[in-house]
């Protein structure tokens, strides 16, 4: 099994910040219109920084990967910091690039949380 | 169809109206036990006991002739017909139609006073079951779910007698039958009436579109959930009652869930699938059934037992679903599905 296909299997089956935020002062809803992903960020923000990240989401294991990676990595950031973050960043977090036409499920979580953040 | 009599019954301009209730059918026939037609006194017709011809014309004779003369009849008709065997037209039976002759203006009167408790049940989401004495004087007692009574048999030792048979059928299907009371043997009318089933179908392919259209004629209600606009459209769904589009975990968790309350998953799509069967597997529902093979069955409920599901949990899920009729277009498992569901609900299958 490739490095790609171990993250995303053991961040789907083991999600981190998975469920509600109680508190959450952002929040947004994105989804894949056409497959059918459907995601919420929510997000609490004090002074600029993100304190917390959760998401909910009736999504593919690689959309649910992608979450759950990224609300680990948001943690401590600023809406600057996001900015730089990008399919590239998707990548290598998961290690691999997500097979194509499958880019929408990897990018919708980050997208959502800019929208959140916006 | 029974309700909407009721409906009509309780809002007749007419003095007088004979109900028609079909009691018992052996043989086959043509209409479900509890099929109703009302015969006004002005001429005027609605529903019906047998699927028409010779048979309710004999009702409407006999209506009539209630009109004039009051009181009511327990009809006992023959299906056969000679000229019909002959060439192999009829399926031969009887049926017994009790005939009532109401006066839609007399609030006293025992049918509309059990039709009465049966609305408010209805509206209240209970089933309820009207038990009719089918021999000795006119009686009627609707016994509610919630063990409400209205109305009497007569006296309460007869009100109790029937209590086991109503409680049976409040979970199956009208019937008559003789129940030993205080006076002797006595034969009954159980009729039950439940609120409409609702099928609440998550993922709006094409499978779900027959649904929709199967579960209308049997006066199912139905939900259709989709995170897709483009798929959960009124065009694609005309006979849906509700379509609701969003997170399909977030939507059913927000249905009020309850025995009348099927799930159907046909989204073949673990991205719904799992979230779903999340939000509803510890809740009450009268059928739980998911699309797919059966290792996809097994793969999915490993998956929900690694997240703390009970096997007992994990069993009400019926995967494969529907009962097997061999068919496999959309429409074919589309009526796979619903004949399980009414096998379910009818207590022919666990």
């Amino acid at each position: 099994m490739t490095a790609y296909r171990r993250i995303v299997i053991e961040h789907f089956r083991r999600p981190r910040n998975r469920g509600a935020l109680p508190g959450a002062n952002r929040s947004a809803d994105g989804a894949n219109p056409l497959c059918g992903d459907r995601i919420r960020v929510q997000l609490l923000v004090s002074d600029g920084v993100i304190v917390d990240a959760r998401f909910t989401a009736d999504a593919c294991a690689l959309c649910i990967a992608s979450a759950s990676l990224l609300t680990e990595h948001v943690r401590g950031l600023t809406s600057d910091d996001i900015t730089v973050l990008d399919a590239a960043w998707i990548s290598a977090s998961l290690e691999g690039e997500p097979p194509p036409g499958r880019q929408k499920c990897a990018l919708l979580p980050l997208d959502t949380l800019r929208r959140a953040l916006a | 169809m029974s309700d909407l009599v009721l409906e009509a019954l309780a809002n007749s301009a007419e003095d007088l109206v004979v109900q028609a209730t079909l009691v018992s059918a052996t043989g086959s026939s043509s209409k479900k036990i509890g099929a109703k037609m009302l015969v006004g006194a002005s001429g005027k017709l609605l529903g019906g006991v047998t699927i028409g011809g010779c048979i309710d014309a004999q009702v409407i004779e006999a209506g009539d002739a209630l009109i004039a003369e009051g009181g009511r009849r327990l009809l006992d008709i023959s299906l056969d017909d000679d000229e019909a065997w002959e060439i192999g037209l009829t399926c031969g039976g009887n049926i017994e139609v009790l005939m009532e002759r109401v006066s839609p203006t007399d609030r006293a009167d025992p049918t509309l006073t059990a039709h009465a408790a049966v609305r408010d049940a209805l509206e209240a989401d209970r089933a309820v079951v009207v038990v009719t004495s089918l021999d000795g004087p006119r009686r009627s007692l609707a016994i509610d779910e919630n063990g409400t009574r209205t109305g009497t048999l007569g006296d309460v030792a007869s009100d109790d007698a029937v209590l086991a048979v109503a409680t049976d059928v409040l979970s199956s299907a009208s019937r008559s039958e003789m129940v030993t009371t205080p006076s002797g043997e006595r034969r009954f009318f159980f009729e039950r009436y439940a609120p409409p089933t609702t099928v609440v179908i998550v993922g709006a392919g094409q499978i779900a579109m027959s649904l929709t259209r199967f579960a209308r004629e049997l006066d199912m209600r139905t939900i259709v959930i989709d995170g897709r606009e483009r798929y959960a459209t009124r065009e694609r769904f005309p006979d849906a009652d509700e379509i609701r589009i969003g997170m399909p975990s977030e939507i059913v968790a927000s249905i009020q869930t309850g025995k009348r309350v099927a799930v159907v998953l046909v989204s073949h799509d673990y991205k719904y699938e799992l979230p779903v069967l999340r939000a509803l597997l510890r809740s009450p529902l009268g059928y739980l059934g998911m699309l797919g093979s059966k290792k996809r069955g097994v793969a999915v409920r490993d998956l929900l037992r690694e997240e703390g599901f009970t096997d007992d949990e994990l069993s009400r899920i019926r995967t494969p679903i529907g009962l097997d009729l061999g068919g496999k277009s959309s429409p074919e498992v589309a009526l796979s599905i619903l004949a399980e569901l009414v096998a379910v609900r009818s207590g022919k299958r666990a």
